[in-house]
C-alpha cells in the first residue's frame, strides 16, 4: 500500500509539473495507462486515471462506446479497491448511458459482472432510438420509436406539447428487453395538429411504481405539401381553323364568273370579229356565270365548315382531357400531405444522480 | 423571227429543265365551228361540227402543246358546196407566272374545196391566263393570240390576224378528269380589209390530266 501511494505521489508530481504535456496526450494514452494500471493490480492509480478519463470524455462528448469502456474499468477498479458503493454508482451510470451494454465475461471476473448485473436489474432506464429525419403520411404512415430497456420495468410513452400538456399517449405498460412503439402522426383526436414541435417523453417506473427516470426527445414537425401542377394552357387561337366560311371564296366565285362571262361576250369585239352569232357565246357565258353563282352558293359566307369544326373539337377535347388529368393529379397531391419529423438529441432526467 | 422565239423560250426555260417530271395532258372536244369569209363579191358562211384533239407535255415551266381539228362545214345558204376544215397547231410555251403562259409557234389551217385546197399558215404569239375561281374545282381561262407572220394561198396580201378563247375547265376532285366549255374566235384581215376571215365556235370537251 505504501508502495502504491508512493507511485501515486510521483505520478501526481509529474502531472502537476508538466500539465501542458499531459493535456497534449491523447485520451487513448490516459485510458491505456489506466487499463495497464488495472491489469497491474494498481487499482488506486487505475481508478484515479480512469475517473479523469471519464471526466474528459464526458466533457468532450465522446462516443458512448469510449465512455462505456472507461466506465466499466473504473467500476471494476473501484470494486477491487473495496469501494463497492462507488462501483455500483459507476455501473448505474454505465447502464443509464447504454442499457444494452454488458461487460465482457472473458475480461472481467464474476465479481465485476455480478455486481454489474445486480445494478442493471435495479436500474430502470430506457434508451430511445428514433430516426433522425423522416417523413410519414399522417394517418397511414408510422414513426417508429425503439425503446431499449436496461431491465424489466413499466414505461409510459407519450407525446407532449412543449408546455408539457399531453398531445398523444402512445404506450403504457411493461417492457422487458426492447419494444417498438409507433406513431401515425396524428394527435389524440385523430387529426393533424398544426404544431411545429412536440416532446417524446418516456417515463420509466420501478415495479413499485416509483419514478425511475425520464427520457425526452424533441420532435420538430413540419407539414409538406407537394406543389400542384399548373393548368394546361388552352390551345392558342392560331391553332383553331375557321369554322365558318369567309366571304373571300364566295366573292371570288361570283366575280370570277361575271368577269369570265363578260370576257366571252366581249371577245369578238376584242379580236375584231364582226357579225358573229350571239347564241353560242351566250350559252358559254351563261354556263360560266351559272358556275360562278353556284360556287357562291356553295361557298356562301358563314357556311359551317364541318371538317374544321371537327378538327377544332378534337383540339378542345384533347385540352379538356389534359385539364381533367391535371385536376385529378392535383387533387391527389393535395391529399398527399407528408409530416416531416426531425428528432433532436435525447435528454435523460434521473431522480437520483450517480 | 422564228429563231428569236425559240431562243426566247429557251432562255426563259433555262434551269428549269433539270430534275423536272413530265406532266402530260390531253383532251378531246367537239367544236361547233362557223367560218365567215367576207370578200367584195359577197359573204360566204359555213357552219358545222369538228373534232378537236389537244395534247400537251409540260416539264417544269416549259410546255409543248399540239392540237388537231378536223370537220366538215356546210354552206348556210346551201348554194355552195361544203368545205372540209383541217387545222393544227404546234406551240412551245413557257409559264412566266403561276397563272400566265406565253406561247409561240405555227398555226396551220386548210379548207378543202372542190378541186383545190386553201392553205393558211400563221406564226402566232399567244398569252394564256388561267386561275381557279370556284374553289379548286372550276378554273377559268382566257387566251389571246396574234399572228406575227402569215402565209396563205389567196390573192389578197396578208394584213393581220388575231384571236382568242375564253372558257372554263371543271376538274374532278378524285380523278384526273376534266370537262371544258369555251368560246373561241379568230379574225384575219387581208388586202387592207378587202377580205375578212372569221372563224368562231363553241368548244365542249373532256380531258385527262395526269399529275
Amino acid at each position: 500500500m505504501r508502495r502504491y501511494l508512493t507511485r501515486l505521489a510521483v505520478l501526481a508530481w509529474a502531472l502537476s509539473a508538466a500539465p501542458d504535456r499531459l493535456a497534449a496526450q491523447s485520451s487513448d494514452t490516459l485510458f491505456a495507462t489506466g487499463v495497464r494500471a488495472y491489469k497491474n493490480l494498481e487499482f488506486d492509480l487505475a481508478a484515479w486515471l480512469l475517473r479523469r478519463e471519464v471526466a474528459q470524455l464526458t466533457t468532450a462528448g465522446a462516443p458512448v462506446a469510449e465512455r462505456t469502456q472507461a466506465l466499466v474499468y473504473l467500476g471494476a477498479a473501484d470494486l477491487f479497491r473495496g469501494r463497492r458503493d462507488s462501483a455500483a454508482v459507476v455501473f448505474r451510470r454505465l447502464v443509464t448511458l447504454d442499457p444494452r451494454y454488458r461487460p465482457d465475461r472473458l475480461v472481467f471476473p464474476p465479481e465485476v459482472t455480478s455486481l454489474f448485473d445486480a445494478v442493471r436489474l435495479q436500474t430502470k432506464t430506457v434508451m430511445v432510438e428514433v430516426p433522425r429525419d423522416t417523413t410519414i403520411g399522417p394517418g397511414h404512415g408510422t414513426f417508429d420509436i425503439w425503446l431499449i430497456a436496461s431491465s424489466f420495468q413499466t414505461v409510459d410513452v407519450t407525446l407532449r406539447y412543449t408546455d408539457g400538456a399531453p398531445f398523444r399517449p402512445l404506450y403504457a405498460g411493461p417492457i422487458g428487453d426492447s419494444a417498438n412503439v409507433q406513431w401515425d402522426g396524428l394527435d389524440a383526436a385523430g387529426s393533424l395538429a398544426p404544431v411545429s414541435r412536440v416532446l417524446l417523453r418516456v417515463t420509466s417506473r420501478a415495479q413499485t411504481g416509483e419514478l425511475a427516470g425520464i427520457v425526452q426527445v424533441p420532435l420538430d414537425l413540419r407539414q409538406s405539401r407537394p406543389d400542384t401542377l399548373p393548368w394546361p394552357s388552352p390551345p392558342a387561337d392560331a391553332q383553331f381553323l375557321p369554322e365558318r366560311a369567309k366571304s373571300g371564296t364566295a366573292t371570288r366565285s361570283l366575280v370570277g364568273g361575271l368577269l369570265l362571262s363578260g370576257a366571252v361576250t366581249a371577245l369578238p369585239a376584242v379580236v375584231g370579229g364582226s357579225d358573229t352569232p350571239s347564241g353560242p357565246r351566250a350559252a358559254v357565258a351563261g354556263a360560266i356565270g351559272l358556275a360562278g353563282l353556284l360556287g357562291y352558293v356553295l361557298h356562301r359566307p358563314g357556311r359551317p365548315l364541318t371538317a374544321n369544326v371537327r378538327a377544332n373539337q378534337t383540339l378542345r377535347d384533347a385540352w379538356q382531357r389534359r385539364v381533367a388529368a391535371t385536376t385529378a393529379e392535383n387533387a391527389r397531391r393535395r391529399r398527399d400531405i407528408g409530416l416531416v419529423v426531425h428528432a433532436g438529441e435525447p435528454t435523460a432526467i434521473q431522480p437520483r444522480g450517480p | 423571227m422564228r429563231l428569236a422565239l425559240v431562243v426566247l423560250a429557251a432562255a426563259l426555260a433555262a434551269g428549269e429543265l433539270r430534275a423536272q417530271a413530265l406532266h402530260p395532258t390531253g383532251s378531246a372536244s367537239l367544236v361547233t365551228a362557223r367560218v365567215r369569209s367576207e370578200v367584195p363579191a359577197g359573204i360566204d358562211q359555213f357552219t358545222g361540227s369538228a373534232f378537236l384533239g389537244q395534247g400537251a407535255l409540260a416539264m417544269g415551266r416549259v410546255e409543248l402543246s399540239a392540237s388537231y381539228l378536223q370537220g366538215t362545214l356546210n354552206h348556210e345558204g346551201g348554194s355552195v358546196a361544203g368545205r372540209d376544215l383541217v387545222e393544227g397547231t404546234v406551240l412551245l410555251g413557257v409559264r412566266a407566272l403561276q397563272w400566265l403562259t406565253l406561247e409561240g409557234g405555227p398555226h396551220a389551217r386548210a379548207y378543202t374545196l372542190a378541186g383545190s385546197t386553201q392553205r393558211w399558215l400563221f406564226w402566232e404569239l399567244r398569252a394564256r391566263a388561267a386561275t381557279t375561281f370556284v374553289g379548286s374545282a372550276a378554273q377559268g381561262y382566257a387566251e389571246l393570240w396574234r399572228a406575227v407572220a402569215a402565209d396563205a394561198n389567196v390573192p389578197e396580201p396578208f394584213d393581220h390576224a388575231q384571236g382568242g378563247e375564253v372558257g372554263m375547265i371543271l376538274r374532278m376532285a378524285r380523278a384526273p378528269l376534266s370537262a371544258r366549255v369555251g368560246y373561241r374566235i379568230d379574225h384575219a384581215v387581208l388586202g387592207g380589209g378587202t377580205r375578212l376571215e372569221t372563224v368562231d365556235g363553241v368548244v365542249v370537251g373532256v380531258g385527262l390530266d395526269w399529275r
